[in-house]
């Protein structure tokens, strides 16, 4: 049973910093040896998870669902009506999905997803979150400097467009739903999707290539 | 609690590291402690997300801020495991368990992996008698004061006022979750301007959208 005591965390964070070695890779691997032997997991079922997220489960999820809402405004609809539900027609539905909600960009605003508290991010439809999201220097200043953030990611905003920028407090989570790059009308949806890069749906990237080269 | 996570609005953290690589895992150990808070997530039943984030926030401070990320984020995984008896601190630096097997777990495949994540899409909202504070539209004022356990009331906008843009229904309620009691607030999306959170945003137009419980929240 979890104690819920505070004191007690606080307590056997101290030990584990005393007694464990500060290497990370000697940590995990001591974990892992230990939960094996215990029978609360097995190397397989670990390497089974490494392996659908390193492939199946990541960004090229999100960038499908926006491709499919560029070309079908029909499911643009249905996805910015209740994103979590549209998604399952995807089979895409998962870990922090069950209250998704998509965040359309347009010519005047821009979108930008944060979790200053933490680092809560749609992992079922983006994967593994990037480093740089969970790091204090972007936590931080999201909310008070988004512009300068942008600026970093070199995305230069038009003073004229409006930023709305979307803390994670909670169980919703947000997928920024990218413009259409112009002249892009006689791709395939196939296509369109080698477009969007992670960046652009957590809104750290805005003017999508039309070249299939962005990869963050 | 007001602890060093709480990072919203801070200054000094420095450049972000937009050059990182585009693979999901940078390093071998990084994709074994994702997998692995995986592969025994749930263990046991009790361990909510809201206390996994409580635990989180009372890392020591020095190693929540310079830590890797992952490493930080399995600490946690073993704080819960510790604080529930499932493991000891003694196990965990040996990497050698001092009693035989407790549980026998079948090993899964890349398949049922991706089948198992369907089902993790958890609902967090709940069936509630009390009617909403708010509607959309009502100017509110964030609390000054919050809870010293787990909250997700940020800092940076306790005391500034603000506006209900939306009203999700009840949701369960991390500050009492963290507890170990289960109970569920009205939950809203509330906007603030830059303006009113920031001295050097006078002239900005762009807003901030948060997703806070009702009880952090008064009329204004």
């Amino acid at each position: 049973m979890a104690s819920f005591d505070t004191k007690k965390a606080t307590e056997i964070h101290r030990e584990l910093h005393s007694h464990l070695p500060s290497e990370p890779a000697l940590r995990v691997k001591a974990l892992e040896s230990l939960m094996v032997e215990k029978g609360l997991t097995t190397t397989e079922t670990i390497n089974a998870w490494v392996e659908a997220y390193s492939e199946e489960i990541g960004p090229k999820r999100g960038a499908q669902v926006v491709a499919r809402s560029w070309i079908d405004p029909t499911f643009k609809v249905r996805l910015l009506a209740d994103a979590a539900k549209a998604i399952e027609e995807f089979g895409f539905e998962g870990d922090a999905t069950g209250h998704l909600k998509v965040l359309e960009n347009t010519a005047e605003l821009h979108n930008l997803v944060v979790c200053t508290l933490c680092s809560c991010y749609p992992f079922s439809i983006l994967g593994i979150a990037p480093n740089w999201y969970k790091t204090a220097a972007y936590r931080s200043r999201a909310v008070r400097n988004p512009r300068g953030v942008l600026t970093e990611f070199g995305v230069s905003l038009n003073k004229d467009i409006q930023i709305h920028v979307w803390d994670s407090t909670a169980e919703l989570r947000y997928l920024v739903l990218p413009q259409r790059p112009a002249g892009t009308e006689s791709l395939s949806e196939e296509e369109l999707a080698k477009l969007v890069t992670r960046n652009s749906m957590i809104g750290t990237d805005r003017n999508l290539s039309t070249q299939t080269a962005g990869e963050s | 609690m007001d602890g060093v996570h709480d990072l919203g609005g801070k200054q000094g953290h420095g450049p972000i590291d937009v050059h990182e690589p585009v693979e999901p895992f940078h390093a071998d150990w990084e994709a074994r402690a994702w997998a692995l808070s995986k592969g025994i997530g749930g263990t046991p039943p009790d361990i909510t997300i809201d206390w996994w984030r409580h635990v989180r926030e009372t890392t020591i401070p020095a190693d929540y801020l310079t830590r890797p990320y992952l490493d930080s984020w399995l600490e946690t995984d073993m704080v819960t495991l510790v604080d529930s008896n499932i493991c000891t601190v003694e196990e965990l630096a040996t990497g050698k368990s001092t009693t035989p097997a407790s549980h026998k777990t079948d090993s899964i495949t890349v398949a049922d992996a991706i089948a198992a994540n369907r089902t993790y899409a958890t609902k967090f909202d709940r069936p509630i008698n009390a009617k909403p504070k708010f509607v959309v539209g009502n100017k509110i004022v964030a609390q000054q004061n919050a809870s010293t356990g787990h909250t997700r009331l940020p800092g940076y906008v306790r005391g500034r006022s603000g506006k209900i843009h939306a009203h999700h229904g009840a949701h369960l309620f991390p500050d009492a979750v963290a507890r170990g009691i289960e109970k569920a607030e009205h939950l809203y999306t509330v906007v603030f301007l830059a303006q009113e959170l920031w001295p050097e945003a006078n002239d900005s137009k762009d807003i901030i959208f948060l997703d806070l419980w009702e009880s952090y929240l008064d009329p204004r």
